[in-house]
């Protein structure tokens, strides 16, 4: 049996390991910045306008990225202990409250970097009940400010959402909801100038939503290819890393060149007809957020069963949920891409009608999916995605775990599970 | 239009439903009804009374109401909206309409002008205007908690119904603290027009309320200034599992009792339906407070 850490990846492009080691030289220049230079940064949840701070150049900490860097340095479980001695319920969601975990813990000696200095402000915006109350807190903790930003209703219910989310975004995510988010913008960035003495350049940032498009456009061409191929040229395991690296990044020289760099070997992979396995049978989905705790996981039955894991959501999204034509309405572009960022991939109709179309795009025969049983942002839509799915002909195992948390993780067992699941429904 | 309205959810200006002529008060749900449709659908980590909603509209029982107004101000109950809309859209449901009004919380102007639109668009849905909202009844009144005897405080999660009340008052204590529904009724205040436009009064009420789980305030003062209002003798903070907001106040509210001196019991990640022993836990706890 092989609990806790998990098992590493196996990689083989060279496109992951230069994303790897970009990051890496990323996170220690940006230690060097913040820690060592105190300059002004933000901590922001993924699905805020992080464009904002790259248009002026105020480095930004995505607390999804600082939480696997401390889940990285195996660290979380002792981190979730201090929570509790803090006095929080030991259930309580865990996948966005890493990060006010290790501030509380207030443990220098072993902290990351021995601890994040002050933001200037943290962000983040209201998918949830809970979210509020961890920033709010991180925030009171660090001495500094906390920038909410609403998540409002959406009664504009699109199942094709993504046919012309690039193009029609107005409609398809309401205009009122777009103009929201654009004057909670403004007062973001009021406050960031004040703070910081920095200026929005509205030039620059039109120029970075247009290199945005260029990055996003790669990641889904390579997305198509791998839809399209038979072998898959790619496991989930290394999209997620060629995708989500240039995320964190998006726009930049170096996101923009690294989206093409993985694209072209995607393509090449194709054209030589090379497979994440050499014995490719089945085409697996991953819905949820990835088990970062054991990235192993994905790769494990290539071989044994010829089951491949070639969709998961991160590559894809790059299509519909970032491409923006931005008709020379840059922030009104950049809020119809953040203003739903969440609510696509855990809402119905626009969760189940994206992903079940993903399954027929890709040829998925089963579909894996994650159920956090602390989470509800994360387990919702889910069951009716599964109906949806599996009305549409593709099987679906939930699996109760936690994507940060590998207390209740064991590989083995979850590796054993997906077997017996393959083989339960005739396809193994 | 015909039929009645429910709704679902905190924060929704009860103002707002009675102007119509046709409210019906919150959904009726029963919460220790098995929930085996909804448990096709719906997740475990949603609040239980989303569920109990979920089966009974499955079970058709809500067709008498012409529309459903569920608070985004609740995750669970705009989650709901959601669940719901889709599964009408798939023909496994029929009934009502469901319609969202989207509240807006974070203390800011634009969220404060984002609820007010959201106000007017929910009033013109259902056929209120200026006039039907100021001359919309007064509001009805709340319980009054029995002032002869100590009073003990529930606070946390509200619960289904009364039988944590009734444990408090087995204790010889006056049970104050609001169950669900009555926590769903809370935002009914008076609107005087002297004031300016009724619906930007009505919003600055939403806007600032204190009874959702997505208020910004601080919770343990908060938990304090209700005590002193009911001049109560002792708090039970009674949170459930599938809670996802009332955890993070926990340490904030204990520290404030603490430094209150209020004796209190605090039970988390407990069972909705109290089947966990919690009545006996409150009992017990309150007959050594009166030691």
């Amino acid at each position: 049996m092989t609990a806790g850490p998990g098992i590493r990846s196996r990689k083989t492009l060279a496109c992951t390991a230069e994303a790897t080691a970009f990051q890496k030289a990323f996170g220690q220049e940006l230690k060097r910045k913040v820690v060592e230079e105190g300059e002004p940064f933000v901590i922001a949840q993924a699905d805020t306008p992080h464009e904002i701070f790259h248009a002026m150049d105020i480095p930004v900490i995505a607390n999804q990225w600082w939480s696997a860097y401390i889940s990285a340095k195996q660290l979380s479980a002792r981190y979730f202990d201090a929570m509790v001695e803090a006095g929080y319920p030991a259930n309580s969601c865990k996948y966005c409250s890493l990060g006010l975990a290790c501030t509380l813990a207030n443990d220098p000696a072993t902290a990351p970097w021995g601890g994040l200095p002050t933001p200037t402000v943290l962000v983040a915006r209201l998918t949830c009940d809970c979210i509020q109350h961890v920033f709010g807190q991180w925030a009171q903790a660090m001495g500094t400010d906390f920038f909410p930003m609403e998540a409002p209703a959406w009664e504009h219910k699109e199942v094709h959402w993504y046919t012309r989310s690039n193009s029609e975004w107005e409609e398809v995510y309401e205009e009122d909801r777009i103009a929201l988010m654009m004057r909670e913008t403004e007062d973001l960035i009021a406050l960031l100038e004040r703070k910081t003495g920095r200026t929005l350049d509205l030039g620059k940032l039109t120029l970075l939503m247009d290199r945005i498009n260029e990055q996003e456009q790669y990641l889904w061409e390579a997305a198509q290819a791998i839809g399209e191929a038979r072998p898959c040229p790619v496991s989930i395991a290394e999209q997620m890393p060629n995708t989500m690296i240039p995320q964190w990044h998006r726009g930049s020289d170096w996101a923009v060149e690294h989206a093409r760099k993985f694209r072209d070997e995607v393509r090449e992979r194709v054209a030589h007809g090379l497979g994440a396995s050499t014995n490719e049978k089945l085409r697996l989905m991953w819905i949820g957020a990835g088990v970062w705790h054991d990235p192993g996981f994905y790769q494990a039955l290539e071989e044994t069963k010829g089951a491949v894991f070639v969709w998961s959501m991160y590559l894809p999204f790059a299509g519909p949920q970032y491409i923006r034509e931005v008709k020379g309405k840059p922030m009104e572009a950049l809020a119809s891409r953040i203003c739903s960022i969440n609510e696509v991939l855990h809402l119905p109709p626009w969760m189940n009608g994206w992903m079940t179309s993903e399954a027929e795009r890709c040829g998925i025969d089963a579909a894996v999916m994650l159920l956090p049983p602390d989470n509800r942002l994360s387990q919702s839509g889910n069951k009716l995605t599964a109906l949806a799915l599996e009305e549409a002909g593709v099987p679906v195992l939930m699996i109760d775990a936690d994507m940060v948390d590998a207390k209740n993780w064991d590989h083995d067992a979850m590796v054993a599970l997906v077997a017996d699941f393959l083989a339960g429904r005739g396809l193994a | 239009m015909t039929g009645t309205i429910a709704h679902v959810g905190p924060e929704i200006p009860q103002r707002l439903l009675r102007a119509t002529g046709r409210h019906a008060g919150a959904i009726a749900f029963d919460p220790d009804r098995a929930t085996s449709a909804a448990d096709r659908w719906m997740e475990s980590k949603f609040a239980p009374w989303a569920k109990s909603i979920l089966e009974g509209w499955a079970c058709e029982e809500y067709i008498a109401h012409s529309h459903i107004v569920f608070s985004r101000a609740d995750d669970s109950a705009q989650r709901l909206y959601y669940y719901i809309c889709e599964l009408q859209r798939r023909g496994l449901l029929s009934g009502p309409e469901p319609v969202i009004l989207d509240i807006a919380k974070v203390p800011r102007e634009s969220s404060l002008a984002h609820t007010a639109q959201s106000l007017k668009k929910l009033a013109d849905r259902l056929g209120v205007g200026v006039d039907d909202l100021v001359a919309a009844g007064a509001p009805s009144p709340h319980g009054v908690t029995d002032l002869e005897r100590p009073v003990c405080l529930l606070a946390g999660t509200p619960p289904p119904d009364r039988r944590l009340h009734d444990a408090i008052e087995t204790a010889g204590y006056g049970a104050a603290g609001a169950t669900l529904v009555e926590s769903w009724g809370l935002l009914d205040y008076a609107i005087d027009p002297a004031l300016g436009d009724p619906f930007e009064t009505l919003a600055r009420q939403v806007h600032v309320s204190p009874h959702g789980p997505r208020a910004f305030i601080d919770a343990g003062a908060n938990l304090i200034s209700q005590i002193e209002v009911l001049g109560a003798a002792a708090a039970v903070l009674w949170q459930i599992e599938e809670d996802e907001a009332q955890a993070w106040h926990l340490p904030a509210q204990r520290a404030a009792l603490e430094r209150a001196g209020i004796p209190s019991l605090v039970l988390t990640r407990r069972d909705w339906l109290a089947r966990d022993g919690a009545a006996e836990e409150i009992v017990a706890f309150l007959s050594g407070v009166g030691a």
